[in-house]
């Protein structure tokens, strides 16, 4: 598939976002697909603009240019909201409450199929931590903590920064497998990954990101055929040679 | 099986679950107590010395009116929460879900966003609700001791209070939503309310329009509540700004939205709400809700006066900062305002304090000009002033009904107990509440 087209059986199309800071261009002329029920990986270095592309299709980070689509139609406001939930990075919301309230203000608040909290919290493990407070959890706990927010939230179309950062490997996996779960069932996941490595292990197809350019879209099979194509040597089926070859 | 309960309430819920694990709240709310009980403790004690306590010789019966002697004072240490504890515990309230991350989240859902402010400013008044237990404690307490009580005029005092909340969290959540952190907010807050006193200075000192505008601050609102007296425009300017500091805290709540749309919203929200505050200035209802009637003249005057139809013009030659203009202010023109519909007042000097214009040939006078006839005097009392008019106008002074004159409600009662409440049952049973509270939660 070629790079930063968009399809009309597509559970979101992104097209031609570009997000400015003062003279600096973070995000230019961004485009894509996100097709129903796949895992699809951003992927890219720091600083490529993954945060900032998924901040400003979660609605909380300002656009300058370009928008969201879904069947050739803008999504704004309330209508994005309904469609898609943007799991951020870093933060640690509600420091002084509990884990149990959390998620269950999480599918309360967002209106979350009932009954899913339980298999979440036995998926994430989390069943030790129901009772600590969210500001005394590790990185790595927390992480989980917020997976299980992003996983009870009723929106089909699921962003999740880093969704494997502070993780063990094991726990990685484990993660991992619980996303490729949900997205069998339907949900469709859209993962900013930097470690290139968890990527290839989950996702189903990838955007690589750099210097705030989408460089190429595709499955592995597709990136690497736009690497031939243009003339650059990278392994068929090696993703971060693939990725190096691209960016 | 969960409960369906809707996103506000969801939103509600979670906003008095982080009011109640925040340390600043259980802070204002220990503090509060020891305020209210210093000013209750020196305010009975005061009253009581005045009735006759410890031999003193006991005052006249006017004086003697719990609202002005006992809940004014004792309701101001509420003021003084109002202006420096709330406005640290809104800001972190609202300024918190930013700084954790936890806005970005929440606004994932379609709510709009001035029911999520809303929902914060519920919860807020309710933890106002909780600081005004310790004044309701010195009630309790006055009863105890044998004192009068009169629910208009408490009702007036706590509808000012929570106005004056209102406004502060209205004003801090607005500075929380528009602040990149919580102590830009703080000090954005602050500079308001020194603001607010800046305007209340420059009216004692320039009168004028200066005086129109400090009509309208928090703590001029307060004081006329404090004094029994409800006026609707006072009523709804407090409430355009509150409704208006709320929308403004909602539209930079935004955070997807463009910076310049913010700022237009803004300022579009900033006209909306002059010109709404500058319509309720019209408003002329006003209530006195106190038992002395102490902002009205007695009932045959204010009959008498509503007879006089001719527009009335008062032109006093007096400065600013002269006493005997507050004393005009205060013990006539107020009332007249309040019941002759069409009275215009213009006050004429060259300084603002006077001391040099006593010399001036005119200086001290006050001319009435009803419908074209003119005359002088140099009263300043209610009492005075009821006469010039009434003879200007040609009306026989009516006669006081003895049975009207509020006789006041001296007792000579120190105030027993209030420092064991208040300095050591409030801040012990707090501190425990805020222990187990935070425990339950955590």
């Amino acid at each position: 598939m070629p790079t930063g087209t968009c399809t009309s059986d597509a559970a979101l199309d992104v097209r031609a976002i570009t997000k400015r800071y003062g003279r600096v261009t973070a995000l230019s002329d961004v485009s894509f697909s996100v097709r129903p029920g796949e895992v699809l990986g951003l992927i890219g270095p720091n600083g490529s603009g993954k945060t900032t592309l998924f901040e400003c299709l979660g609605g909380v980070l300002p656009l300058d240019g370009g928008g969201v689509y879904r069947d050739h139609r803008p999504l704004e406001g309330s209508e994005r909201a309904t469609s898609l939930f943007y799991l951020p990075d870093g933060i640690c919301p509600w420091p002084e409450q509990t884990v149990r309230w959390a998620l269950e203000f999480a599918e309360g608040f967002f209106g979350g199929p009932e009954g899913r909290r339980e298999e979440v919290i036995r998926q994430l493990d989390l069943e030790p931590l129901l009772d600590s407070t969210i500001g005394s959890l590790s990185k790595g706990e927390r992480k989980r903590t917020l997976l299980a927010i992003g996983l009870l939230t009723p929106q089909p179309v699921l962003l999740a920064d880093e969704p494997f950062d502070g993780l063990d490997l094991r726990q990685t996996r484990e993660v991992a497998a619980t996303l490729k779960g949900h997205a069998a069932r339907g949900r469709t996941l859209c993962l900013s990954i930097h470690q290139i490595a968890d990527a290839a292990r989950i996702c189903d197809r990838f955007v690589l990101l750099s210097g705030g350019r989408v460089r190429g879209e595709g499955t592995l099979a597709e990136l690497s055929a736009l690497a031939a194509g243009r003339g650059l040597s990278a392994g068929r089926d090696d993703l971060e040679e693939v990725f190096l070859a691209l960016t | 099986m969960r409960s369906r309960r809707n996103a506000f309430r969801w939103l509600v819920g979670k906003e008095w679950r982080e009011l109640l694990a925040s340390r600043s709240f259980w802070i204002m709310l220990v503090l509060a107590g020891p305020l209210v009980g210093m000013s209750f403790i020196s305010a009975v004690q005061t009253y009581a010395e005045a009735s006759g306590l410890g031999g003193t010789s006991a005052g006249v019966g006017e004086a003697f009116s719990p609202l002005i002697g006992v809940w004014a004072p004792t309701f101001s240490a509420c003021e003084l929460v109002a202006a420096f504890l709330l406005p640290f515990v809104c800001i972190r309230l609202v300024a918190g879900d930013r700084h954790n991350g936890a806005l970005k989240l929440e606004l994932q859902h379609a709510m709009p966003t001035f029911p999520r402010v809303g929902a914060k400013a519920i919860v807020l008044m309710g933890g106002w609700l909780a600081v005004l237990a310790a004044p309701f404690a010195a009630i309790l307490l006055w009863k105890s001791y044998g004192g009068t009580l009169y629910a208009p005029e408490l009702a007036a005092i706590t509808v000012g209070h929570l106005l004056n909340a209102g406004l502060t969290v209205a004003l801090a959540a607005a500075m929380a939503s528009l602040g990149e952190h919580p102590s830009t907010a703080a000090i954005l807050t602050l500079s308001v309310t020194v603001g607010t006193w800046i305007v209340n200075f420059a009216a004692a000192v320039h009168g004028g329009v200066w005086e129109t505008v400090a009509g309208y601050t928090p703590t001029a609102m307060v004081a006329e509540f404090q004094h029994g007296l409800i006026r609707l425009s006072v009523v709804l300017v407090a409430l355009a700004l509150i409704v208006a500091g709320l929308g403004a805290a909602a539209v930079w709540m935004r955070l997807g939205i463009p910076i310049v749309r913010r700022v237009n919203q803004s300022i579009a929200i900033a006209l909306v709400a002059a010109v709404v505050v500058f319509v309720c200035t019209y408003a002329r209802g006003s209530w006195d809700t106190s038992e002395s009637r102490g902002n009205s003249f007695a009932e045959a005057d204010e009959e008498a006066l509503r007879q006089i139809r001719t527009p009335l013009h008062i032109e006093a030659h007096l400065a600013p900062e002269d006493p005997r203009r507050s004393d005009l202010e205060r013990q006539a023109l107020s009332k007249l305002r309040r019941v002759m519909p069409d009275v215009t007042v213009e006050y004429v000097s060259a300084t603002s304090i006077g001391l040099f214009e006593q010399t001036s040939a005119h200086y001290g006078e006050i001319w009435y000009d009803l419908g074209g006839r003119k005359t002088m005097s140099r009263v300043t009392s209610g009492e005075g002033v009821l006469e010039t008019i009434f003879e200007l106008a040609g009306v026989k002074p009516p006669v006081e009904s003895e049975e009207n004159i509020f006789r006041g409600h001296p007792l000579a009662v120190p105030p027993r107990g209030a420092a064991a409440v208040f300095y050591g049952i409030w801040p012990v049973t707090i501190l425990a509440g805020g222990f187990f509270v935070r425990r339950r939660h955590s």
